[in-house]
């Protein structure tokens, strides 16, 4: 669950991150500035506050969403903010030289955006998209709020169960590291050859 | 070489273009024309513009004034030019970098192939073709399969050459195609762009290769401060250059 939660919302942010990162760097009047806007706000409120007013309060106007699926679109929402931002950092990575040799080529900028930047941003993005995933999958914990039965969930009726109060949250800790250290390892060697495919 | 000058139809001209960047004038209304099949070396000392004239011939470079023509394509920096313009004018031209600029993340077979598929459209088996013709003629037909990062230096230089030649411009640029390459493997570099000098390609060559400049070159332009000093012929210009600054350029140059 809390594996499936953290897969999806991060699905979300790597996809809704690029439309948001071409958006910041826009020159049409407006646009970015409601991108940046859009960032900002993703990023500066907690997540538990947006579970809840995505839980709470979209209930209000809209038919109620089940707490996995309103858990899914807040964390999705703020990964597509900070996706964005990882984005935007890695196109400025990207030496200016591939630009030229694109247009020079007679390619637009949109051809070169899609078939020559865009792919060496992904690359050059998954040291900073890994550290947010990992990260990620500890804050998806704040879903148990709002009922989520993932794995703080778990720990926490476990306890109240079992009258032992601090036993539970160790093993829950011991879970989550269990699965943070191979994402870490994974990615480090992913990076290691994406590397090498990279103009910066 | 004066008579074969005149008689030759224009590939490129340059009607006073003018660049500045804030205070400073990079560009000071310069002009100049290029015939077909003609190769133009560009020399001079650092700062003087080389590469900003260069580059505001495919407009890599917008300059603020001025009008750019290339084999019939048009541009008047003043006005407001469309992207189809634009892609017209770029059809036509090819250019080489000093830092190569190859797709890293592409095999040099595709780094070829790319732009013949994005921009003219050919379907991928037929790009391929063409690619494999183009990095067999700078002998790198083995290197197809590998990635830029796998090959030397002058290795990409060449595969850079193939890529622009593989759009079949009329004109091709380099600008300081050696001076990222130490002197041995710069002569592969030349070698290539010497042939295709022999075939009859218009070329537009900034450089700091002397002995190229004078030897391969049609015609010679010394530019300093933004503005062309000295051109003509090669020769008569290395043996007897007129302008006191070409004379300073030249005797710095060839005393190394």
């Amino acid at each position: 669950m809390t594996i499936g939660l953290t897969v999806a919302a991060l699905g979300i942010g790597a996809l809704g991150g690029i439309p948001l990162a071409l958006c910041r760097r826009s020159t049409i009047p407006g646009i970015s500035f409601i991108a940046v806007s859009l960032i900002e706000i993703l990023r500066g409120i907690p997540p538990i506050v947006w579970l809840f007013i995505i839980y709470f309060g979209l209930g209000t106007a809209l038919p109620m969403l089940d707490p996995l699926t309103s858990a899914i679109i807040g964390l999705g929402l703020i990964s597509c903010a900070y996706m964005a931002e990882i984005y935007r950092g890695g196109l400025s990575a990207i030496t200016r030289g591939q630009w030229e040799a694109g247009e020079a080529l007679g390619m637009g900028r949109q051809s070169v955006l899609t078939f020559i930047i865009g792919p060496q941003v992904f690359r050059v993005s998954v040291p900073a998209a890994a550290s947010y995933a990992i990260g990620l999958l500890k804050d998806s914990s704040v879903a148990y709020t709002i009922g989520v039965s993932e794995i703080v969930y778990f720990a926490n009726d476990q306890s109240r169960q079992s009258s032992d109060a601090l036993g539970p949250f160790f093993l829950a800790a011991l879970v989550y590291v269990i699965m943070t250290i191979p994402c870490a390892w994974a990615t480090r060697a992913l990076d290691a050859r994406l590397r090498q495919k990279v103009a910066r | 070489m004066q008579q074969k000058r005149l008689t030759k139809p224009m590939a490129i001209q340059l009607d006073s273009v003018a660049k500045k960047y804030g205070d400073h004038t990079v560009l000071n209304n310069v002009s100049l024309s290029v015939r077909e099949g003609e190769v133009t070396a560009m020399i001079g000392p650092s700062g003087a513009g080389k590469s900003t004239l260069l580059r505001c011939i495919n407009l890599l470079e917008r300059p603020d004034t001025g009008c750019i023509t290339v084999e019939g394509s048009q541009i008047d920096a003043g006005t407001n030019f469309t992207a189809k313009d634009l892609a017209a004018l770029r059809r036509n031209v090819g250019m080489v970098f000093q830092s190569f600029n190859l797709f890293p993340h592409l095999n040099v077979l595709r780094n070829v192939s790319i732009a013949q598929e994005r921009v003219l459209g050919r379907p991928r088996k037929d790009a391929d073709a063409r690619s494999m013709k183009l990095l067999e003629r700078v002998g790198l037909a083995d290197k197809a399969k590998q990635y830029p990062s796998r090959c030397s230096g002058g290795q990409q230089q060449r595969i850079a050459i193939a890529r622009a030649l593989a759009l079949d411009p009329r004109v091709m640029l380099f600008d300081e195609p050696t001076s990222a390459l130490d002197p041995e493997v710069g002569l592969e570099v030349l070698a290539v762009m010497k042939e295709l000098a022999a075939e009859g390609m218009t070329m537009v060559v900034v450089t700091h290769e002397m002995q190229f400049a004078r030897d391969v070159s049609d015609h010679l332009v010394v530019m300093a401060n933004g503005s062309i000093i000295e051109e003509g012929d090669p020769e008569q210009i290395f043996t007897n250059p007129v302008q006191p600054r070409t004379r300073e350029f030249l005797r710095a140059v060839l005393e190394r």
